[in-house]
């Protein structure tokens, strides 16, 4: 049967061609959009993360929801979560770094605006950012600075800033005084995310303690890790590790950055459709070619029942067929897939022609590179390709039963 | 009807009827035929157009059921026979030769020829070695591997001969087998087909326009409008 299957496969290879056409165009492109949509998940992920609370945030329990000094981590707290940072297994963390951050005002003789003020420690910030990348004129923090800050170009244009400039921040301390601390301008950035170039301002962490009152504090301790997936495992660990701390909560990326969780679920759920849409398109496809064969093999079929095979085992031929073409298909365009997205985009898709600014790449508080770098999964792969089986396999199902339910006298077109 | 009872029968019908539903008016293949053969006997069917000789066939061989009647295959009532034993049956003690496009076009001649034989489990040295020597016999040797699009049609017919008759069935049906054959094809497989009926005693029954199968009929039924009009003994010999 199974001799008969493939040799009937071959032997219309004009209809399997096609039908294989259609599952291996169908799983290569399903291949390529996944690893595409998968490395800009990644880089948005990075993008946004690095800038933000890391993809795993340690933080004081009432931290996240109300953003205030009163619920930052102390000298102790921060030790022991430096530890269990330092005790996570194998190397996925790649750096941690400390913020102490706190809402407040600008204010230079030209205007005030209120602006989010982190103070960092300049060495690890800049294992763990690429802010300092972004220079557009000086330089980032380095340390042994005091009274400096880094500021966003929207910023320095609105407060009227240059290098060197000094301005006012004022914030309310731990104390809940309100204080103002004269600082000077070292570095502008430029990420062409408005709410950063606008809003963000970077200053040594130890002027921002000093200032603000909290010695030895912090408000996150940020952790990078080396891919996004691993976040959950680490957090896991984190937890494990910090049990007996009360005063710490371990937050993966997607509970500490509501918004990047939010965008790329809704990115995801686009692709999911798209995918669905695709997946259709290639079970028609796949249909259609299958049932065509049934059809216009009538008298084929009806032979084989005459020669003694039952009703069911002509539906097994026809099954057979479908499958060997959508096993296949299925492994060539997986093949395909991989050798075309790796060959051709092993070093990323450049969609920068695509958007007319750079602030068009800017979204959900990261900037994504328009550089895209597919990322493979194994096991979207073969998820993928089970998926193709599965619809192939599916496909095959109707043309089967038609052709064990054939009316032999009919099909072999007797005379009467 | 005809009644031989000098061997065991082959096939027997009883007040056999077939209708197709068709609209306005149903159609009436087959009106009431009562018929018994022998086993070894080589029966041609005849008759015009329409006549049923067909819907006869295909009733013989369980390829579709009465609407009416009775039919036995070597004793076994097959009327009501589930669809899988009908199938059983077929493979086992029934061959078919169609009037065209006769073999499964992805196999070659060989594989043709032994696919009964391959459905029934007879293992491959056995099945290979009765297809060559059939295909000896038939003037068929160093074809066995040739798919049906690379023989002429004589040779097809020939691999579908071969293909009902290696399993040794107890009847053979065939549907016009020589309608689209030349003189010189169809004489050549009469001869086939007549030595495997004298040699393993294989009943055949044919449907036929064809004169020169006729003339080789040792019993001869005519058909007309689904009724048999004539039926008629010759070229017998002795039981």
């Amino acid at each position: 049967m199974l001799k008969l299957a493939a040799r009937s496969v071959g032997r219309n290879a004009q209809r399997s061609a096609l039908t294989a056409a259609a599952m291996v165009i169908g799983l290569a492109l399903l291949i390529f959009s996944r690893s595409l949509a998968e490395g800009a998940h990644e880089q948005w992920i990075t993008s946004a993360i690095r800038i933000g609370s890391g993809h795993v945030a340690i933080q004081a329990p009432e931290y996240l929801e109300s953003g205030k000094l009163e619920h930052r981590i102390g000298a102790v707290g921060h030790e022991r979560a430096l530890r269990a940072v330092e005790s996570v297994s194998g190397d996925q963390v790649l750096a941690h770094t400390p913020r102490l951050s706190v809402d407040g005002l600008a204010s230079s003789a030209a205007s005030a605006l209120p602006i989010r003020i982190e103070g960092v420690d300049p060495e690890q910030e800049r294992a763990f950012s690429d802010l300092d990348e972004k220079v557009e004129d000086g330089r980032y923090l380095e340390p042994g600075d005091r009274l400096h800050a880094y500021v966003g170009v929207e910023l320095a244009r609105r407060l009227g800033l240059k290098v060197g400039t000094r301005f006012v921040l004022t914030a309310q301390s731990a104390a809940g005084d309100v204080e103002g601390q004269l600082v000077r301008v070292v570095g502008i950035f430029r990420t062409s995310i408005p709410e950063m170039d606008q809003g963000l301002i970077h200053i040594p962490i130890e002027t921002a303690r000093e200032w603000l009152g909290t010695p030895d504090a912090v408000t996150t301790v940020a952790v990078l890790l080396a891919t996004s997936r691993d976040t959950d495992r680490v957090v896991s660990e984190l937890r494990d590790a910090l049990a007996g701390a009360s005063d710490l909560r371990v937050l993966g990326w997607r509970q500490a950055a509501p918004e990047l969780d939010s965008a790329l679920r809704m990115d995801d759920y686009g692709d999911y459709v798209f995918h669905s849409i695709l997946f259709a398109i290639v079970a028609l496809a796949i249909l259609n070619a299958v049932m065509m064969s049934v059809l216009g093999r009538r008298r084929e079929f009806g032979l084989l029942q005459a020669l003694g095979l039952t009703g069911a085992q002509t539906g097994w031929v026809v099954f057979g067929e479908g499958l060997f073409l959508t096993a296949v298909s299925g492994v060539v365009g997986m093949v395909l897939g991989f050798l075309f997205t790796w060959g051709f985009f092993r070093n990323g898709l450049d969609f920068s022609g695509l958007a007319e600014s750079e602030s068009a790449w800017a979204s959900a508080g990261g900037m994504v590179d328009p550089v895209i770098v597919p990322i493979f999964h194994s096991s979207q792969v073969l998820l993928s390709l089970y998926f193709i089986l599965i619809i192939g396999t599916l496909a095959s199902i109707y043309p089967a039963m038609r052709a064990s339910k054939l009316d032999v006298a009919e099909a072999m077109k007797f005379d009467r | 009807m005809s009644t031989l009872n000098a061997r065991p029968l082959a096939v027997r019908t009883e007040e056999v009827c077939k209708t197709y539903p068709q609209d306005p008016n149903p159609v009436q293949a087959v009106r009431g035929v009562s018929l018994e053969i022998e086993s070894g006997d080589f029966v041609a069917m005849a008759g015009p157009s329409g006549s049923g000789k067909t819907t006869m066939l295909n009733l013989l061989g369980g390829l579709t059921r009465p609407t009416s009647g009775r039919i036995w295959i070597g004793g076994d009532e097959i009327t009501d026979m589930p669809d899988p034993a009908l199938a059983r049956l077929r493979l086992e003690r029934i061959g078919f030769v169609f009037q065209a496009y006769n073999l499964l076009p992805v196999l070659s001649a060989l594989e043709n020829a032994e696919f009964t034989l391959l459905l029934r489990g007879v293992p491959s040295a056995e099945r290979h070695r009765k297809v060559r020597e059939l295909f000896e016999q038939m003037g068929m040797d160093g074809l066995e591997d040739r798919f049906p699009g690379k023989l002429s049609g004589g040779q097809q017919q020939r691999v579908a001969v071969a293909r009902a008759v290696v399993g040794e069935p107890a009847l053979v049906l065939a549907d016009e087998p020589t309608a689209n054959l030349d003189s010189v094809a169809s004489a050549a497989l009469l001869d086939v087909m007549e030595r495997l009926n004298r040699e393993h005693g294989t009943t055949f029954v044919f449907s036929t326009h064809d004169p020169r199968v006729m003339e080789r009929a040792r019993r001869l039924i005519t058909l007309v409008d689904g009724e048999i009009s004539e039926d008629v003994l010759r070229n017998r010999v002795p039981a």
